[in-house]
């Protein structure tokens, strides 16, 4: 048994004084007796070994007698052993308990500690609400104080009110988002008592005041949130306002709808537009609705773009060492917040509305400053022009006020739609209706122009109720008519300059995003080019007016010339110098007829006209000395008749018209000649400045027209 | 190149249901792009591409609308000037398709007479979604007379072509006008051979 062998060591190691050497070897080895040799050492080492004998049988008695008594305590010790163990299971037990009892009681107490924060809090929040409470008696006892004129009390009240707590003012603040609801709503019902001032934008002043509200929480409130949250967290917090708002705004807006009858008028109007309507609307009924929606939308895009630049300028701070997915998505975020918002939506669906009655109104205005154009004596243009675009710029300027750029383009769009289509096709229809001319072949052409007029008139679905009593009349309105033409091409000039020195300011602050100036300059140049189209209008115009009026009656005054003969002599050719034959009478002719246009076309219409009179006088003319014979004093004579119409051509026009003569003055030239071989002097080599514009063949024709030329001395020009 | 240095100046506008792709597509053909979770359009984009058709610079001012209600009366008043229109559908969207017939009215009431029409079945890329079939489509466009193509503005099917095709039939277009207007006085460049005849392919 190990544990005998123990314990006999343990008991050993126990006496060490009764075993004097037990614990040790014999002091005598067998070595040593074995080199013992001599029998006195012998008996001597013999004796010491009995000795030590009998000591170790002591010490062994000692310990057999010890046996019993540590037996015993073996069986004890055998005893205590499942009761250690009890004790150590109970040992673990117990401090699990004690560990579980701790937690416990630290779980108690941090509860305790919440609540005691949630108790102070409701300490406070009634200290809070005390102090309110305060504040509105302090207000209501001031108010009554001072209906009753106790100024005493009042005074007391308000001392009170100054000593209250200044953090409860601020408060209360965080209130207003609700109290914002209740002051609106009241300012709703105020608004049908305000039937005076600012009623007819009502609407339009509720939300400005909602939008103000909630432009003043976010600018109290974004420091506290950027001092507790940090910057990049405006967006949570506008995203949560911007809730309220929609909840606000279509509040607003389906009052606005209801009150001012939106639906209904845009319906009606819809079926006017497509002539489907069993009432007309006056489009001066209106007028206040569109200048209302115009400044609500307004309203509406200056209060985003305010939550568009607060957001991303905190966005922008809170990014600043973002990834550029992170901004990105920001900005989407903004962007989806921003344009789904029920207040855009809501505001796109009332402007999509406004553009068709803006555009009805546009339209029947127009029609009527047309249906009430008036002329006055002494004016170059009738009324209706400045009344159209009166009307015209007063429709884009109301879209503009609206600070939508789709909305402004496409007022722009219909605009040019309605002058382009619908104004120039009145104008054109008048010009159509011709020149009427006084001649007995016109008598015919008047009948004609009657019945086109007529025609006109029907097609435009009215009669003309002026009418064309008298010729003069008639004549006047052509006139007229060309002045308003050329107007118009003016005024679409201005207009497209007038928009674009307007609409840099709205750029400038980056309105309608990165595409509205170009979508703008588009539109606006449609716009630009219609004035091309009235330009081309007044073209064909004159060119009516003149060959059906002008044409007509310059013809037969040229064709005189064919019956005065310029094959004369000495005599014939002097009395001519006294008796004009033929180009004071034709000069006397052609101012007669211009200064009845002078008078009533404009400089610049005017000017046009009398170009084309003298090219009209220098092609006729060319035509009738072509059939002409001259001898040289005839020649003589054309030469002078040329340079008197010349000259006094010069002075009717402002530009110089020696070019358009330059082939009757050659011909001239030729005519004058000495001799047929004197024409080369005057060519080819020797031509040194002159352009010739007639060619070999027709000088070689003119030369023939001098009745004292020989035919082969013609021939024979080398040219 | 200058802004002003174009031979033909070609207005496209892209009409169709909201959500059929047409901003998609205008942003393949210009930008090169597909930009995925697109929001919807406010009013009208506008984008400018100038393409090289047979060495003449043809420059596209190409004008996407909103494709929802609410914007109709902005997009309308575009109408008017385009010289040709896309009209969309979504080849998965029946619904898309059905409203065609009013879109054929409006363009009806508001644009030009002159206006190039073409119809347009995008998102081809779908395919196991299609709601309405190519032999549909292309009988309904033709009974409209009407040019039809399906594209893919995701995978780039058909988009160049698309454009492309469409400005090769303004320029024959815009000759034929002048030709017809004034007889008299060719454009500048006409004497080249009519080779742009030839490049269009029209299915």
């Amino acid at each position: 048994m190990a544990d005998l062998e123990s314990l006999e060591k343990l008991a050993g190691v126990s006496q060490p004084s009764e075993g004097v050497g037990g614990a040790r070897c014999s002091e005598i080895s067998t070595d040593l007796i074995r080199s013992l040799t001599e029998l006195q050492e012998l008996e001597a080492v013999y004796e010491r070994l009995c000795g030590e004998e009998k000591v170790v049988e002591r010490e062994l008695d000692a310990l057999l007698e010890q046996q019993n008594t540590i037996e015993s305590k073996m069986v004890t010790l055998h005893r205590m052993g499942p009761n250690l163990q009890l004790i150590e299971g109970d040992a673990k037990q117990l401090a699990g308990m004690i560990t579980f009892t701790c937690n416990l009681a630290e779980n108690v107490s941090s509860k305790v500690r919440q609540l005691d924060l949630a108790k102070n809090r409701l300490y406070q929040a009634i200290q809070r609400a005390d102090d309110i409470l305060d504040l509105k008696f302090c207000m209501d006892g001031v108010q009554s104080a001072l209906r009753n004129e106790d100024y005493e009390q009042a005074a007391a009240h308000i001392h009170r009110y100054l000593c209250l707590d200044k953090s409860v003012i601020e408060l209360s603040r965080q209130g207003k988002e609700v109290a914002n609801k209740a002051e609106e709503n009241l300012l709703l019902v105020l608004g049908s008592d305000m039937s005076d001032r600012r009623a007819a934008v009502i609407f339009a002043d509720t939300l400005t005041l909602l939008f103000e509200g909630i432009a003043r929480i976010v600018e109290t409130h974004q420091p506290i949130v950027e001092t507790y949250y940090g910057p990049g967290r405006l967006y949570t917090l506008i995203k949560y306002l911007q809730i309220e708002c929609d909840r606000q705004v279509e509040k607003v807006v389906d009052k606005f709808t209801k009150q001012r009858d939106y639906q209904q008028q845009f319906r009606l109007v819809q079926n006017n537009l497509r002539n489907s309507a069993p009432e007309k609307i006056e489009p001066r009924e209106l007028d206040p609705i569109l200048t209302e929606v115009t400044l609500m939308n307004a309203r509406s895009e200056l209060y985003l773009r305010f939550l568009r630049k607060r957001i991303s300028s905190d966005f922008e701070v809170g990014d600043s060492m973002a990834s550029e997915e992170v901004k990105q998505e920001h900005q989407k975020c903004l962007d989806k917040l921003l344009n789904n918002c029920l207040l855009s939506c809501t505001m796109q669906e009332l402007i999509g509305y406004y553009i068709t009655m803006e555009e009805y109104f546009m339209r029947e205005t127009v029609n009527k400053a047309v249906a009430l154009d008036t002329y006055e004596k002494g004016q170059l243009t009738s009324s209706m022009v400045d009344d159209v675009f009166y009307i015209v710029k007063k429709c884009i300027g109301r879209a503009l006020s609206s600070s939508s750029i789709d909305c402004l383009c496409a007022m722009i769009n219909l605009a040019t739609r309605e002058l382009e289509a619908d104004f120039r096709g009145v104008l054109s229809n008048k010009l159509r209706m011709g020149f009427p001319a006084t001649t007995l072949q016109d008598i015919q052409r008047g009948v004609t122009s009657a019945v086109n007029i007529m025609h006109s008139s029907l097609q435009q679905g009215k009669f003309d109720t002026k009418g064309i009593e008298s010729t003069d009349e008639a004549k006047l309105s052509f006139l007229v008519t060309l002045n308003n033409v050329e107007v118009c091409s003016e005024n679409i000039s201005t207009l497209k300059k007038t928009l674009e020195s307007d609409c840099t300011k709205l750029f400038s602050q980056g309105i309608g995003g990165e595409q509205a100036q170009a979508k703008f300059d588009s539109c606006l140049s449609d716009l630009a080019a219609v004035s091309n189209k009235f330009r081309d209008l007044l073209q064909e115009g004159l060119a009516e007016l003149n060959s059906t009026a002008v044409k007509p009656q310059v013809q037969p005054w040229i064709n005189t010339f064919l019956s005065v003969s310029h094959n004369i002599e000495e005599e014939e050719f002097n009395d001519y110098e006294a008796n004009d034959p033929w180009v004071q009478q034709f000069i006397l002719n052609l101012e007669q007829q211009m200064s009845e246009f002078k008078a009533s076309l404009s400089p610049v219409i005017y000017d046009s006209l009398t170009s084309l009179l003298t090219s009209l006088v220098a092609v006729e003319l060319e035509k009738v000395v072509l059939k002409s014979s001259f001898n040289r004093l005839g020649g003589l004579q054309f030469d002078k008749e040329l340079r008197s119409l010349i000259a006094y051509l010069t002075t009717v026009t402002t530009w110089t018209i020696r070019d358009k003569f330059a082939r009757l003055s050659q011909m001239a030239t030729i005519l004058n000649l000495e001799r047929v071989t004197e024409i080369l002097d005057y060519w080819g080599a020797n031509s040194g400045p002159l352009t010739w514009r007639l060619t070999p063949a027709e000088v070689r024709q003119v030369l023939a027209l001098r009745i004292d030329f020989r035919h082969e001395d013609i021939k024979r020009l080398r040219l | 190149m200058s802004m002003e240095d174009y031979d033909f100046l070609f207005k496209i506008v892209l009409i169709g249901n909201a959500g059929v792709g047409k901003t998609c597509l205008v942003r393949r053909f210009t930008q090169g792009l597909f930009p995925p979770g697109q929001g919807a359009t406010i009013g009208v984009d506008f984008m400018i591409k100038t393409v090289e058709i047979n060495g003449e610079k043809v420059k596209l001012q190409i004008w996407d609308t909103a494709g929802q209600e609410r914007f109709r009366s902005i997009t309308q008043s575009y109408y008017r000037s385009a010289n040709a229109l896309i009209l969309t559908y979504d080849i998965t969207c029946e619904e898309s398709f059905r409203c065609l017939p009013e879109w054929l009215r409006e363009i009806e009431q508001y644009a030009s007479n002159k206006v190039i029409t073409v119809l347009v079945g995008n998102k081809i890329d779908l395919a196991e979604r299609r709601e309405v079939s190519q032999q549909r489509a292309e009988e309904f466009s033709e009974a409209q007379d009407m040019y039809y193509l399906e594209t893919s503005a995701k995978e780039s099917d058909n988009v160049e072509k698309l454009f492309l095709d469409l400005a090769c039939r303004l320029i024959s277009e815009a000759r034929q006008n002048t030709l017809v207007n004034n007889v008299s006085s060719p454009l500048p460049g006409e004497g080249k051979s009519i080779s742009y005849l030839t490049c269009c392919n029209f299915n």
